[in-house]
């Protein structure tokens, strides 16, 4: 009896700590009373998204709702869910591409005001679930920071291999433009010279004919 | 006997719970597009903190290369003081230190009437200072190193988003140009073939008999 008491107690101080730090841990956007507010990333395949997204409570006492979808660069609709308050969305891309998230108010809301939504948008690396990790390896305090700061520093050498390939592919279409250019530039001289020559050649002909020659 | 339980796991959830809150810090990496102001907020927890960031103007159709001006960024304190301006750019990195705790505003301006697409990205870390080892006596200094390699970290995550979106902006001028040699140069052989087809036409009809070719 005791000992649950104390692991109640020590529950409930944890929980008045973790509390302190804000909820809404992500950027705040101002949802236009009329109208579609639309956020985009770019982002590779498979990767893990988590999307999270709070109605920051006016001071009045409407309670506004939004309407919130995700597409993916193909166009199909991921996410959509009208007339609510909160919501978390997770989801592993298939493509790599724009994912677009757009928030618009729910029409039925009359306020007229701008309404700010906080949204809290992880990709990649900032979406690892730590906890499941460190529950299943058994890791706490100091060494699961350090296993952060390592995976930090693989989602960077990850990063830093797609932009050398990003970067290799520019190079292609820039080599490519390059000899376009050379190439359409002499056919254009070419061109040139093969239309007066006909321009030429068919003025003679008429004129040969009209006996003006 | 009780007691010392008591005190031990008190202790694990405390150096969670600081370490938790001392490691803190946020990151954001969106597009959005601006047609004319669109402001982002993001709350500092500390004061002292050090914000950091970039943004990159991706969606820029411009025909004439130095047509358009670039986009205005200002970072506004939530006191209402400007802490950060920077005008007339097409992407540009920032950092600070901020001066209160509270909600800060990140604004883009577009000065024309066509909307802009910017990439940014905003961080803010904290690092426990002195004054946080000092009131609580269960954070080691190794968290402060360990904070400490995790902004360097981060400020090379940063550097790599700036290198990306520049990667892309750079990506769609080097589409736009292909295009535009490919498209340019049909219609310069379509046009000189057609204009040189009307100057024999033209030199045709002045000789034909219905108009009085005695004239020429």
């Amino acid at each position: 009896m005791g000992k649950m008491m104390l692991l109640l107690s020590t529950l409930g101080i944890s929980l008045c700590l973790f509390s302190l730090i804000p909820s809404a841990l992500g950027i705040w956007l101002t949802l236009p009373p009329s109208g579609t507010k639309c956020v985009s990333e770019e982002i590779q395949s498979n990767v893990v998204v988590l999307t999270d997204y709070v109605v920051i409570p006016d001071s009045s006492s409407l309670h506004p709702t939004i309407g919130a979808k995700v597409t993916s660069p193909y166009g199909n609709n991921l996410y959509y869910k009208e007339n609510t308050t909160h919501g978390n969305f997770a989801f592993t891309t298939q493509e790599t591409g724009n994912y677009l998230a757009c928030f618009w108010v729910d029409p039925h809301y009359l306020g007229g005001k701008e309404i700010s939504v906080s949204l809290d948008w992880k990709t990649g690396i900032a979406a690892k679930d730590w906890d499941s990790v460190a529950r299943k390896e058994k890791i706490e305090g100091v060494e699961l920071e350090l296993r952060k700061l390592e995976g930090a520093v693989e989602a960077i050498h990850e990063n830093l291999l797609y932009l050398k390939g990003r970067e290799a592919e520019m190079r292609v279409v820039s080599e490519r433009t390059n000899a376009r250019v050379a190439w359409f530039s002499i056919m254009s001289l070419g061109i040139c010279i093969g239309v007066s020559g006909l321009q030429l050649w068919h003025l003679k002909r008429f004129f040969q004919k009209k006996k003006l020659i | 006997m009780e007691q010392t339980q008591w005190k031990r796991s008190s202790k694990m959830w405390m150096v969670l719970a600081c370490l938790m809150m001392s490691f803190f810090s946020s990151i954001e990496s969106l597009s959005v597009t601006v047609n004319d102001v669109e402001c982002v907020y993001e709350y500092v927890l500390y004061e002292g903190d050090t914000v950091s960031g970039n943004f990159v103007v991706v969606d820029h159709d411009i025909f004439w290369g130095s047509d358009h001006p670039g986009i205005d960024f200002t970072v506004t304190s939530p006191a209402g003081n400007t802490v950060n301006n920077i005008k007339g750019t097409s992407g540009d990195k920032f950092q600070f230190k901020a001066p209160t705790h509270g909600m800060y505003k990140f604004c883009f301006h577009n000065p024309h009437s066509t909307p802009e697409t910017v990439s940014f990205y905003i961080h803010v870390g904290h690092i426990p200072s002195e004054h946080d080892l000092a009131k609580d006596e269960h954070l080691d200094p190794i968290n402060v190193k360990i904070a400490e390699l995790r902004e360097a970290l981060e400020s090379v995550t940063a550097e790599q988003k700036y290198l990306k979106a520049r990667d892309a902006r750079h990506r769609h001028t080097n589409e736009s140009t292909r295009k535009r040699v490919v498209f340019y140069t049909v219609g310069e052989y379509l046009l000189l073939a057609g204009v040189s087809a009307l100057q024999v036409i033209y030199i045709r009809r002045l000789f034909s008999k219905s108009v009085a070719y005695n004239r020429v």
